[in-house]
């Protein structure tokens, strides 16, 4: 199997149509790089091609609530929670807990997902699945 | 036999009789292996898979209603566990329920929709994940000119080919990325069962005698050009949609000097 870092890394720069050096660890997918969602669906094909780990476009949110209650996430106006925002700083370290609780809307959470983020959550599958 | 599909598995939609069949037996001579679906017609089904394999090809007959999701999902899991793969997938099952828009009862425009286009996405959609898994698929979807132009009595299927020439579109955008090709054949006149309503009155010759080419097109014709499309011949072309219609739809009106 590829190694996870490098075949992440092409995924994204090939379904970007980017160059090499525009694609570092703590770039956006979204923001940074303006992957909309069928870019989304082409990166995690192509990780699927060179790695052999699946992942669905709708686990990469599943991954990133890691399992907590849609009501307990974020409140009723869709803001996220103090638990919300402590699950989002174990699965993406680089964000801050104490600015996005209360503050960061629940739709706007994958914008903030990052290509290390994503080499991460591969390698979760990696391990899980041997 | 021919080589340009070796290796390659197609199912064929609807393909126990009429362009179906052509196409079948057309994508098997190119050396491709063929699931022959059918929905009702077993037995001619599995005559087409008996012509394939007396031939020296490769053949199953998988039965199902395109119109269902959950039958298209049947068919094309059965057609990779049977034939080892799946590359190619030709939408070619539709219905015919002419009547005029007056007339019309409501369901005959959902039937004539469900099955023509439905089966269409159905087949398509269930065809995704092997096809973007392995970046290599081609689509054929089986129109009409109808769905581009007008005719008296054929509002519900027009409009059923219409929205297949839509989707055909806005497919080959969204694929092509993938490595997926969906492409759409638009047939004119063709002397097959769902058409026999038109030949009833005088052979057809009304309607013939307004094609430039003064004839019908044989099933054969239409189906060289669904395997043309599903071919390397065809490799950069995706979203097109071709006319095979003896001149029908390049003209005003008859065409006679006026």
């Amino acid at each position: 199997m590829a190694d996870v870092e490098s075949a992440v890394k092409e995924a994204v720069v090939e379904a970007l149509a980017l160059d090499d050096d525009e694609v570092t660890p703590d770039s956006t997918l979204m923001d940074d790089l303006g992957a909309e969602s069928i870019d989304l669906l082409d990166i995690l094909f192509r990780i699927q091609k060179s790695t052999g780990v699946k992942i669905e476009a709708s686990d990469l949110g599943d991954y990133i609530q890691g399992g907590i209650p849609d009501d307990e996430f974020s409140d009723d106006n869709q803001i996220i929670t103090a638990k919300g925002a402590e699950q989002l700083h174990k699965v993406m370290p680089q964000t801050d807990p104490s600015e996005l609780e209360g503050k960061l809307n629940a739709d706007e959470v994958i914008t903030l997902f990052t290509v290390q983020n994503l080499v991460e959550m591969v390698k979760t599958r990696t391990s899980a699945a041997v | 036999m021919g080589i340009k599909l070796q290796d390659r598995v197609a199912l064929v939609t609807g393909a126990s009789r009429g362009i179906g069949r052509a196409i079948a037996e057309g994508l098997a001579r190119e050396g491709a292996a063929v699931a022959v679906n059918y929905r009702s017609s077993e037995a001619q089904a599995q005559e087409v898979v008996d012509a394939i394999t007396s031939e020296g090809g490769r053949a199953v007959a998988i039965g199902g209603d395109v119109s269902e999701y959950a039958q298209a999902q049947v068919a094309v899991a059965q057609t990779i566990e049977q034939l080892g793969g799946l590359h190619i997938v030709v939408n070619n099952a539709g219905i015919a329920k002419d009547s005029l828009v007056y007339n019309m009862d409501p369901t005959e425009w959902l039937d004539v929709m469900k099955v023509n286009f439905g089966g269409t996405f159905n087949c398509t959609k269930s065809a995704l994940e092997q096809f973007m898994s392995q970046r290599e698929g081609v689509i054929v979807n089986i129109s009409s000119v109808m769905g581009e132009r007008g005719w008296t009595g054929e509002s519900n299927y027009a409009a059923s080919k219409g929205a297949i020439n839509a989707f055909t579109r806005c497919c080959a955008v969204e694929f092509a990325r993938f490595g997926i090709r969906v492409n759409a054949v638009l047939p004119g006149f063709a002397p097959t069962d769902m058409v026999a309503g038109l030949m009833e009155k005088d052979g057809g010759k009304g309607i013939s005698k307004q094609i430039p080419l003064k004839q019908f097109a044989t099933v054969d014709e239409v189906a060289s050009t669904a395997v043309f499309l599903a071919g390397p011949d065809a490799s950069h072309m995706t979203g097109a949609l071709l006319t095979v219609d003896g001149g029908v739809s390049a003209q005003v009106g008859v065409g006679k000097p006026l």
